[in-house]
C-alpha cells in the first residue's frame, strides 16, 4: 500500500510538472485524455466491476452537462452550485439507469443503456428547445478558467481526486463485493448480501463520477450539442478506454484513455478526417479479442517476465 | 387514414426486412450482432458504387451487393465471433467496435457525404390522394417474399432444420453429428445477405451516409427484443407495431418524437416481460 | 423441542414438470439428515426452495419457526442457512482468501467501506476445512476438485450458517478427498452444526447422518434410520428403477 501511494505520488508531480515542458497543444490534448479518463472511469465502476455493461453512459453524462450548462447559461446560476446541482440530478438519472439492472443483466442490460441514451438525444431535441437549444445546443456556456495551463491543472486535478477516491474505494471490501458481483451474482446473495444494494451503490458512484465530468466538461468547452455527445461514437471511444487500458481497474481506464487519445493525435497528420477511427478501431480491436484484460495486463506480464516472475499481486490498482 | 394505413404498412415492411436477419443470428448463434447495421452500409454503398459509380444495370449491383453482406458475415463470423466462443458481452463490444470500424473504412472509400440513392423502381401509384412510389411498394412486396421464403426454407429444407435444430440446443444439434459451426457460418452468411438486401432498400428510401448503421441497429434491436428471440412470425407482428406507431407518431403528434416510442417499447419490454412479447419461439 | 428447519407440503413446477410434490420433512437442532433419491428427484430444487433461488408454488418453509418462503435470499442467509452447489462456481478470479471474505463480509455498505478484511478469520476457516497457509493467496482455476469442495464449504461457513445445505459433496473427488471431507463434516458434526446433505455416495453417507429421507419424483417415500430407509422396499425399487 505505501508503495503504491508512491507511484500516485509520482504520478502527480510527473504531471502537475507538464506544462513546464510541454506545448499548449499537447495540454488540450491532455485535457480531453483526462475527461475521456473520467468519464472511462465512470463507465468502469459499473461496467467493469459488476458486468452490467452500459452501452448508454452519455446518458448520464449528458444530464450532468446539460444541467449545469442550462442552470448556468439560462438562469444564471453560479457554476459552484450548478455543478453539485447536476451531479445530483446525473444521480437521479442513474435511480433511473439502475431499474432495469433490478431484473435484467447481460445483453438485454446493454440495449435497455443505449435505449436509454437514444431516448435522451430525441427528447433534449423536442422538449423545450427554449431549454436544451434544440438540436443546435447551447454555446456560450461560461467557462470556468481560460488558457490551456489553468484548464490542465483543473482537468487533472478533478480526474485524479476521482481517481485516487475510486481506487481507494476498489480496495476496501465494497471493491471485491463489487467485483465478486460480476463473477457470480447468485454466490454474493448466497453469501447473504443484498447485491441489489450493491448494484445501487455502483450505480450512484459511477453517476456521481459522469455528472461531475459531464458538468465540468460542458463549462470546460463552452458548448454542447446532442449529435456529439449522445452519439454511439462516444460510447464507443469511452468503452474502448476502459477495455484497452484494463477493465476493472482504476489505472486501467486512465491508461486507456491516454492512450486512445494520443493515438487519435498522431494518426492526425497521416489521416486527417474521420478515418483515422479505422486505425484506432482496428487496434482497439485486436487489441480486445487478444487481451482482453487491456494493456494493463501486458505490463504486469512484461513485468513479471522482467522482473524475473515477481509475484506480487497486481490487486485492484 | 388511409393515408396512415398505407404508409404504416409500407413502413412496417420494410422494418421487418430490416430486423429478420438480425433475428436469425440471434436466434441461431445467441449473439447479437451489433455490426448488423454495417451490412445494410455496405449492401446500400455497394449497390450505389456498381450502379451509379460503374453505371451497370440494376440486377447485377443488386446482386453484387448482396455478396458483399454474405461476404461481410462470414468474414464476422470466421475472424470474431467464433474466435469469442460465444462469450455474448464480448461478441457486442467487439462487434459494436467493428461497425465504427466499417464506418470509417466508408468514409475512407467514399468519403463523408450523404448521398442519393436513385430508386430501385421508378414510378408512383396512387391510391385515391394518397401516392406511393412504387420503390417501396416493391420493397414491402420484397420482405413479405423474403419473410415468406425463410420461413419455407427454414422449415422445409436440410439446412434449415440444421439451422433450426441449432437455435433449439446447439450441444444437442452438435452431438447429434450436426456440423454446428457450418450451420453458424450459413446464418452469418445469410444474415449478412439479408441485411445487405434491406440495406439497398432502405438508402433508397432515405440516403446514403457512413452514419446510416445507427438507426436500422437500433430497429432490429427493438423488433428482436419486443418480438422475443428468435420468432420469424414474432418479427413481422412487431415490425408492424413499430412502424405503424412511427407513422402515427409523426402523423398526428410530432415527427420529431416518431423514435421516442421505440425506445420506450425497449424499455418497457425489457423491464417488464424480458423475454418478449412473444416468448422464446422457435425459428 | 421445535425443529429448526420445516417444509410442509412444497410444491415446485418447471412448466409441465413437478420437482417437488408436496414434500414435508424437517430437520432438528444439531442434527444431520442425508436426502437421498434418483437423479432427477428434486433434491437440488428442495436447497434451491429453501435458499429463495426459486420460490415454490405452495406449501411452507419455516426456519426457527419463522416463515421464510418470502425473504429474498440474502435475507435467508442472515436467519442461517446456507448451501453449497452441485458444480462449484467460486468467485473465479479471487483467491481462495477472497472468496473467504466475501463470505464474510457484513451486509452493510458504512462498515464494508471503513473496517477492513479479518486476514485471521480468513486464514481460521480456511484451516478448519483443511487448507494449508499457502493455499490462501491460490485462485480457483489452480484448484482440485476436492479443494474447490473445500472452497465451497468454507465460503458458506463464513456466513455462519445454523444450519447447512451441502449438494452432492463427494461428486468428483477421489477417494482420499472423500475421506478428508468426510473427517471435517464428521467434525462439525461434533461441533454441533447442523446440516441436509445429499450425495449419491451412500456409503460415505452413512456415518456422517443421524436421520435419512428418501425422495423420488419430488415426494418423500422412506423416512427414519439410515439402515431403515436403505432397506425400504419403495426405495430399492426406486434406485433399481432408475
Ligand atoms: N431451473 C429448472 N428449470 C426446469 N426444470 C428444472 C429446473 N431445475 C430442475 N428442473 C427439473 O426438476 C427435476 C428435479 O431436478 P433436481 O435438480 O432437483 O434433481 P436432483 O434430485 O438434484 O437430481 P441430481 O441427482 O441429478 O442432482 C428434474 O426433472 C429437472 O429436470
Ligand atoms: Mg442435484
Amino acid at each position: 500500500m505505501p508503495r503504491l501511494l508512491l507511484a500516485w505520488a509520482a504520478f502527480a508531480v510527473i504531471m502537475l510538472l507538464l506544462p513546464q515542458v510541454v506545448s499548449p497543444g499537447t495540454l488540450r490534448i491532455i485535457i480531453f485524455a483526462n475527461f475521456l479518463a473520467i468519464f472511462a472511469m465512470s463507465w468502469d465502476f459499473i461496467s467493469g466491476k459488476t458486468g452490467y455493461i452500459s452501452f448508454g453512459h452519455p446518458f448520464l453524462i449528458g444530464i450532468g452537462a446539460y444541467t449545469s450548462a442550462i442552470l448556468s447559461y439560462r438562469f444564471g446560476v453560479p457554476v459552484s452550485l450548478s455543478i453539485p446541482l447536476a451531479v445530483l440530478a446525473t444521480m437521479i438519472g442513474g435511480t433511473l439507469f439502475f431499474l432495469p439492472a433490478l431484473r435484467i443483466k447481460g445483453t438485454y442490460f446493454a440495449l435497455v443503456t443505449l435505449a436509454f441514451m437514444e431516448l435522451m438525444y430525441q427528447l433534449v431535441q423536442v422538449i423545450r428547445p427554449d431549454l436544451t437549444g434544440g438540436t443546435r445546443g447551447i454555446s456560450g456556456i461560461k467557462t470556468i478558467l481560460s488558457g490551456a495551463v489553468p484548464n490542465f491543472y483543473l482537468s487533472f486535478g478533478l480526474m485524479f481526486a476521482i481517481a485516487l477516491a475510486l481506487w481507494l474505494l476498489s480496495r476496501t471490501r465494497i471493491g471485491t463485493a463489487l467485483d465478486a458481483i460480476s463473477m457470480n451474482e447468485e454466490a454474493v446473495s448466497g453469501s447473504g448480501l443484498n447485491t441489489t444494494r450493491l448494484k445501487l451503490f455502483a450505480f450512484m458512484v459511477s453517476a456521481l463520477v459522469a455528472g461531475l465530468g459531464g458538468a465540468f466538461y460542458a463549462h470546460y468547452l463552452g458548448s454542447i450539442a446532442p449529435r456529439a455527445l449522445f452519439d454511439i461514437n462516444f460510447v464507443f471511444t469511452i468503452i474502448v478506454s476502459a477495455l484497452i487500458g484494463g477493465s476493472s481497474t482504476v489505472i486501467g481506464p486512465i491508461i486507456g484513455a491516454y492512450f486512445m487519445t494520443f493515438l487519435l493525435e498522431y494518426l492526425r497528420p497521416v489521416l486527417p478526417g474521420s478515418e483515422r477511427y479505422l486505425v484506432y478501431g482496428l487496434i482497439a480491436l485486436v487489441l480486445y479479442v487478444y487481451q482482453p484484460k487491456g494493456i494493463m495486463e501486458l505490463l504486469r506480464k512484461l513485468g513479471v517476465r522482467a522482473g524475473g516472475g515477481r509475484t506480487g499481486r497486481a490487486g485492484n490498482v | 387514414m388511409l393515408q396512415v394505413l398505407i404508409q404504416g404498412f409500407l413502413l412496417s415492411g420494410l422494418y421487418a426486412l430490416i430486423a429478420v436477419g438480425f433475428t436469425l443470428i440471434f436466434s441461431v448463434g445467441r449473439v447479437l450482432n451489433l455490426a448488423y447495421g454495417a451490412y445494410l452500409m455496405i449492401g446500400g454503398y455497394a449497390y450505389f458504387y456498381m450502379v451509379q459509380t460503374l453505371g451497370m444495370p440494376k440486377l447485377p449491383g443488386f446482386l453484387f451487393a448482396i455478396g458483399m453482406g454474405a461476404l461481410a458475415g462470414v468474414l464476422m463470423y470466421r475472424i470474431l465471433v467464433k474466435r469469442l466462443k460465444g462469450d455474448q458481452v464480448a461478441v457486442e463490444i467487439s462487434t459494436l467496435i467493428l461497425a465504427v470500424v466499417i464506418q470509417a473504412g466508408i468514409v475512407l472509400v467514399f468519403n463523408d457525404s450523404s448521398k442519393i440513392l436513385h430508386p430501385i423502381v421508378d414510378g408512383v401509384w396512387r391510391i385515391g390522394s394518397t401516392t406511393i412510389t412504387n420503390n417501396i411498394l416493391v420493397a414491402m412486396v420484397a420482405s413479405w417474399f423474403i419473410l415468406g421464403g425463410l420461413l419455407l426454407f427454414v422449415k422445409k429444407t436440410h439446412v434449415g432444420r440444421a439451422m433450426q435444430a441449432v437455435s433449439m440446443d446447439a450441444k444437442g444439434a452438435r452431438i447429434s453429428g450436426i456440423n454446428t459451426d457450418r450451420v453458424n457460418m450459413m446464418t452469418w452468411a445469410i444474415s449478412g445477405a439479408l441485411g445487405a438486401v434491406a440495406g439497398v432498400f432502405f438508402a433508397s428510401y432515405t440516403q446514403l451516409n457512413p452514419s446510416m448503421w445507427v438507426a436500422p441497429l437500433i430497429i432490429a434491436v427493438a423488433v428482436v427484443i419486443v418480438g422475443g428471440i428468435g420468432s420469424i412470425v414474432g418479427t413481422l407482428i412487431v415490425a408492424h407495431i413499430i412502424g405503424f406507431m412511427e407513422i402515427i407518431t409523426t402523423t398526428f403528434i410530432a415527427a420529431e418524437l416518431r423514435g421516442v416510442f421505440t425506445m420506450l417499447l425497449i424499455i418497457g419490454v425489457l423491464v417488464i416481460r424480458p423475454q418478449g412479447l412473444f416468448g422464446r419461439g422457435d425459428l | 423441542m421445535s425443529s429448526l428447519l420445516v417444509l410442509d407440503n412444497v410444491v415446485k413446477r418447471f412448466g409441465g414438470i413437478v420437482a417437488t410434490n408436496g414434500l414435508s420433512f424437517h430437520v432438528d437442532r444439531g442434527e444431520s439428515l442425508a436426502l437421498i433419491g434418483p437423479n432427477g428427484a428434486g433434491k437440488t430444487t428442495i436447497f434451491s426452495l429453501i435458499m429463495g433461488e426459486h420460490r415454490q408454488n405452495s406449501g411452507t418453509i419455516k426456519l426457527n419457526g419463522e416463515e421464510i418462503s418470502n425473504l429474498p435470499t440474502h435475507k435467508r442467509i442472515q436467519k442461517g442457512v446456507a448451501r453449497t452447489y452441485q458444480v462449484p462456481r467460486p468467485f473465479s478470479e479471487m483467491d481462495v482468501a477472497g472468496n473467504i471474505r466475501v463470505g464474510m463480509m457484513p451486509d452493510n455498505l458504512w462498515q464494508m467501506i471503513t473496517r477492513g478484511a479479518d486476514p485471521d478469520g480468513e486464514l481460521a476457516i480456511a484451516r478448519s476445512v483443511g487448507f494449508r497457509d499457502a493455499d490462501l493467496s491460490r485462485k480457483p482455476s489452480e484448484l482440485s476438485m476436492g479443494d474447490l469442495r473445500k472452497l465451497e464449504l468454507a465460503r458458506t461457513l463464513a456466513t455462519r450458517p445454523e444450519v447447512m445445505l451441502l449438494d452432492e459433496v463427494f461428486a468428483g473427488l477421489t477417494v482420499g478427498e472423500i475421506e478428508q471431507i468426510s473427517h471435517l463434516l464428521a467434525e462439525k458434526r461434533k461441533q454441533g452444526l447442523t446440516y441436509i446433505i445429499v450425495s449419491h455416495d451412500l456409503r460415505a453417507l452413512e456415518p456422517l447422518v443421524d436421520r435419512a429421507v428418501a425422495m423420488t419424483f419430488g415426494k418423500a417415500i422412506a423416512e427414519g434410520s439410515f439402515s431403515d430407509v436403505m432397506d425400504d422396499e419403495a426405495v430399492r425399487s426406486a434406485y433399481l428403477g432408475q
